[in-house]
């Protein structure tokens, strides 16, 4: 019997600690789920361990044994297989050549036996049942739950000692996750470990015969997994955090919506999402990674318009640009602010003013006295300390270049606001300046629609709070009911014990 | 840090173009005697004025993320038409200028929809267009030689007014509007937001496409200008006459101290690299070089103002 022991292990990237003294033991035979909020490390030890990223600190043993995973290719000779969350296949390739990626059947003169590779890839594929998928079929023209499966399929395929689910569930049908489950643990059976890592609660109860739970970076607790009920997995992920930086809510919220969603819906990304968004609400949407939301925000910015009906205040619009959302009042604080927010050369005037600089241009010339002045209002109000709004927004730390974006939605007059994890990487500090600010807006009747993956943020932050799963709103809640607790009861699509969840209208 | 720090910054490199050319121009009137006499510099600024104005619709394009690689059998074909079809005739212009006008707003748009609504890369798209022009212009003058340009166009490229030439008036006008467009206008700000990141600048309401696509026919048009000028310079059009304009307009362009990738530069710089450009290539007989050496010597101009502007860059 093998064990696989994993000991204070560390890493950094700059300031933030990804991984802080984190433990973890399983032995073969067994399916070990690794349980944890985004954020908590999972994905780092998990790079670490496939040999993507090295770490900083601490000891990773297989049997007794150290091993030096610095690079992928270590990490495949120490018998670690990782299916990827993030698929590692190359598209351009069939399912074989993928399968069989480095390690083909080489002829006399080391050519690539095709057709012998194409027979072994067919009678894998038959092997872990399934043979549905074409072993000559490009990676490309695959549908992604497919492409899931090859991804399990190379991963296993290698008969590693060490197999590494990273949220293989995600993109499967329930019958392919039945299927997932099973190839689990037929696997532990054979004498690997398994490590499962998932979401779902209930998936994990099916599959799983121990489980660790990160937090922050370390381990906050381990056992047999019924030894750990529900109610105690999820306290251990979410822990015992001090709540501050979060201004009051406002007593009551409007009755009027101001943007209303009816049936948005975008391949399989989007299934039918219905969503109301009340005058001066702050409405929060959460749920797993991955489960839509980015694509409701860029429905609703015009960034990837979506089938369906939009209305704002009562009149159907079509936001098909985001010029044409912007024209109607509503803007997008997007993603990622260095590649789709800033522009990180051009100063910080340039940023704020380009949503606006037709409007405040006459036959084409910029009237720069109009533009100084709006630009010096909205860089006040929102305390950007710049010293000179010439300064190139790249030079500027997380907080600002976020508040910089917040300008360019303000000047352009914006009714909605879209705001889509506009909080990641940004300092404590202006975090709270920013909720403030969200709240003052709200005050003034400002629409709000609030992506974020930080659970304390959305319970805090929102007056209601939309899960979403599997491209639909799975709920909604809010007074008591929004806690975080529930949210992520929610987002594991798991039942809310005291009352049920608000009927998606 | 101070406005003005930033704006020494931010403009260093167009500074430092300046101050070659003008190191340059002394340098070589301290070992040529009647270098730096006005009736010479005059002809170096003439001489100047072609690359510096197929170098305006390149600094446009490059700016917005794209290179024009079409322009130089654009201002063949401009060339060679207007000939052809004048016979000499200053009478035909009223019909033949409005034709070429039209013809490069259409090669313009042609490499703007090109890259923008079918996605081609402008080095693939424009340097497709330009195969096209040339192999039609094979086409259609078979090879052999067109007539002289007619006077009005002659006199436009070598008179004077007061002293100063024409050619120069024009080059002056259009730097004047480009100065505008980039400096003082909405779209020059678009241009910039487009050429820097095309995708921020999507989001934050810029019709990039639309953008984009007028570089290009703003290139069209200035390689067009530079056609109609260079014709009534030499006095007749010849097949290949563009060729030297691929390479110094990007030249000229870069060495101004704008970025290839887009989104960083303006026109005042490349007219600099035009004066550098030019100046080389005076500076060549004077040391009794063969005239092949002037690529050699172009190409080192480039390196040493990438060089010094990546220095530059590595420095802050």
């Amino acid at each position: 019997m093998s064990v696989l022991r994993i000991t204070d292990l560390r890493k950094r990237y700059g300031a933030v600690h990804a991984l802080d003294g984190a433990s973890l033991e399983a032995r073969s035979g067994e399916v070990h789920a690794l349980l944890g909020e985004n954020g908590a490390g999972k994905s780092t030890l998990i790079k670490i361990l496939s040999g993507a990223v090295r770490h900083d600190g601490g000891s990773i043993a297989l049997d007794d044994r150290e091993l030096r995973i610095r690079s992928p290719r270590d990490a495949v000779r120490a018998g670690i297989g990782t299916a990827f969350q993030e698929l590692s296949l190359i598209p351009d390739l069939t399912v074989a050549q993928n399968l069989f990626f480095g390690r083909e059947p080489l002829g006399r003169l080391r050519g690539v036996r095709r057709g012998r590779l194409e027979q072994e890839a067919a009678a894998l594929l038959e092997q872990l049942g399934i043979e549905r998928i074409a072993a000559t079929a490009l990676v490309r023209t695959l549908p992604i739950a497919q492409r899931q499966l090859v991804e399990i399929a190379k991963a296993a395929a290698r008969r590693p000692r060490v197999l590494i689910l990273d949220e293989a569930t995600s993109a499967l049908s329930p019958a392919e996750g039945t299927w997932l489950l099973e190839l689990a643990r037929r696997t532990a059976r054979e004498g690997a470990i398994v490590i499962f890592i998932s979401h779902r609660l209930a998936e994990i109860r099916d599959v799983a015969d121990r489980m660790t739970v990160f937090r922050a970076g370390v381990d906050v607790g381990a056992g047999a997994i019924d030894q750990i009920d529900d109610d105690e997995a999820v306290r251990l992920m979410l822990g015992r955090r001090v709540e501050r930086l979060y201004p009051p809510r406002r007593e009551a919220v409007g009755e009027e919506v101001v943007l209303a969603a009816r049936g948005l819906t975008l391949g399989t990304r989007l299934a039918g999402v219905d969503l109301d968004l009340r005058r001066g609400e702050i409405l929060g949407v959460g749920g797993l990674q991955g489960q839509g939301q980015r694509e409701l925000f860029n429905a609703l910015a015009g960034a990837t318009p979506a089938r369906g009906r939009i209305e704002l205040e009562g009149r159907e619009i079509h936001p098909t640009s985001p010029r044409r959302a912007l024209a109607e009042g509503i803007a997008l604080v997007p993603e990622d602010r260095q590649r789709e927010g800033l522009l990180l050369d051009l100063s910080i005037r340039d940023n704020i003013a380009l949503p606006v600089i037709e409007r405040i241009s006459r036959a084409g010339f910029v009237d720069a006295r109009a533009e100084t002045r709006m630009v010096a209002e909205v860089a006040e109000r929102l305390q950007i300390t710049a010293g000179s709004w010439a300064r190139e927004a790249g030079s500027l730390s997380g907080g600002n270049q976020q508040k910089v974006v917040l300008a360019k939605t303000l000047v352009s007059g914006a009714r909605v606001l879209l705001l889509y994890d506009a909080t990641r990487g940004v300092d404590v500090g202006t975090k709270s300046e920013i909720f403030t600010l969200l709240r003052e807006l709200a005050g003034s009747g400002m629409a709000t629609l609030f992506y974020s993956t930080d659970l304390q943020e959305l319970t805090n932050v929102c007056d209601r709070v939309a899960v979403m799963a599997d491209g639909r709103i799975g709920g909604i809640l809010a007074g008591p009911q929004l806690t975080e607790e529930n949210v992520l009861r929610l987002s594991v699509g798991g039942s809310l014990p005291p009352v049920a969840a608000e009927a998606v209208r | 840090m101070t406005d003005r720090r930033q704006w020494l910054r931010r403009n260093q490199a167009t500074l430092l173009a300046y101050a070659m050319a003008i190191a340059l121009f002394l340098v070589t009137s301290a070992f040529a005697h009647g270098f730096a006499t006005w009736n010479h510099t005059r002809v170096l600024l003439v001489q100047a004025c072609f690359i510096g104005i197929v170098g305006l619709g390149q600094t446009f394009v490059i700016l917005g993320g794209g290179v024009d690689l079409s322009v130089p059998w654009m201002l063949n074909a401009t060339a060679t038409l207007l000939t052809l079809w004048c016979h000499g005739q200053a009478a035909n212009l009223v019909w033949v200028l409005p034709v070429l006008l039209a013809m490069a707003v259409i090669v313009g748009l042609v490499n703007g929809l090109g890259v923008t609504l079918l996605g081609v890369s402008p080095i693939i798209m424009t340097l497709g267009v330009n195969g096209v022009l040339q192999g039609a212009l094979l086409l259609i003058t078979n090879g052999g030689q067109s007539p002289t340009a007619p006077h009005a166009i002659q006199q436009l490229a070598t008179g004077n007014v007061a002293g100063i030439p024409i050619a120069l008036l024009v080059w002056a006008a259009v730097a004047l509007i480009a100065w505008l467009l980039l400096s003082k206008m909405s779209l020059g700000r678009q241009l910039y937001a487009t050429g820097t990141n095309a995708r921020v600048a999507y989001l934050s309401g810029v019709r990039v496409g639309r953008v984009t696509v007028l570089s290009y026919v703003i290139s069209a048009l200035a390689s067009a200008l530079a056609g109609v000028l260079l014709a009534g310079y030499v006095g007749e059009a010849y097949l290949g006459m563009g060729d030297v304009y691929l390479f110094s307009s990007v030249a000229a362009v870069v060495i101004g101290g704008a970025s290839i990738l887009g989104g960083r530069g303006h026109y005042v710089g490349t007219v600099a690299g035009a004066l550098i450009l030019t100046l080389l290539a005076a500076l060549l007989p004077i040391l009794n070089l063969n005239p092949a050496a002037l690529q050699v010597v172009y190409g080192f101009a480039i390196l040493l103002t990438v060089g010094l502007a990546s220095l530059r860059l590595g420095g802050t």
